[in-house]
């Protein structure tokens, strides 16, 4: 399949995958009242609910990786390692910073900012090789 | 690693997006070989050099450093 090709797919499968986020959690969030935790142990799948296309996202960056070309790999790469390094770093050290009473960081956060990282990290290594 | 890859494709008249295409790699993977800041891998020069009918190292000329080891 064609390098062009295969972007055009992953981009379709990934543009699917967002509307049927949208779609998971407005649903998640018209149920959940109807079922707190306290009374139904349904609140938990429910509330998990948006991470099923979640995991159709991520499938498709890995099938987009395994299908790019050996530079697209490389940089790949050193973004996804820029990105995992930091937000290792960032995260360890907001945890030295709860202890001495700055506010809770929630954990919910940790793959919006790992991506948007992995976002710099791309435009950054991609230059490397303009 | 230096490479008349950019001369070849000139001789043949193909833009770099469409010698991407025949070795389906991305037109950035074309233009940083040319540009000499990407080395390809072994089986992605042979498919270089059965392209254009050479041999490798007609195509990819190891720096001056490299030809004393």
């Amino acid at each position: 399949m064609k390098q062009s090709e295969i972007m055009v797919r992953y981009l379709r499968e990934f543009v699917l995958a967002v509307i049927a986020y949208v779609i998971a959690i407005v649903a998640a969030n018209f149920l959940l009242p109807y079922y707190p935790l306290y009374r139904s142990p349904w609140a938990i799948p429910i509330s998990l609910l948006p991470i099923i296309p979640v995991i159709f996202i991520l499938r498709g960056i890995v099938k987009l990786l395994l299908n790019s070309d050996e530079l697209q790999q490389r940089i790949q790469l050193l973004a996804i390692g820029f990105a995992a390094g930091m937000t290792g770093l960032l995260t360890f050290s907001y945890g030295f910073l709860e202890n001495i009473g700055m506010p809770r960081f929630s954990a919910i956060w940790v793959l919006p900012l790992m991506v948007v990282l992995w976002g710099i990290g791309l435009a950054y290594f991609s230059r490397r090789y303009q | 690693m230096n490479n008349c890859l950019k001369v070849l494709r000139a001789e043949r008249d193909w833009s770099q997006a469409a010698l991407a295409e025949r070795l389906n790699v991305s037109r950035q993977t074309v233009n940083a070989i040319e540009t000499g800041k990407y080395d390809p891998s072994l089986p992605l020069a042979f498919k270089i050099a059965r392209l254009f009918e050479r041999q490798i190292e007609d195509i990819f000329i190891p720096d001056s450093n490299l030809e004393k080891v």
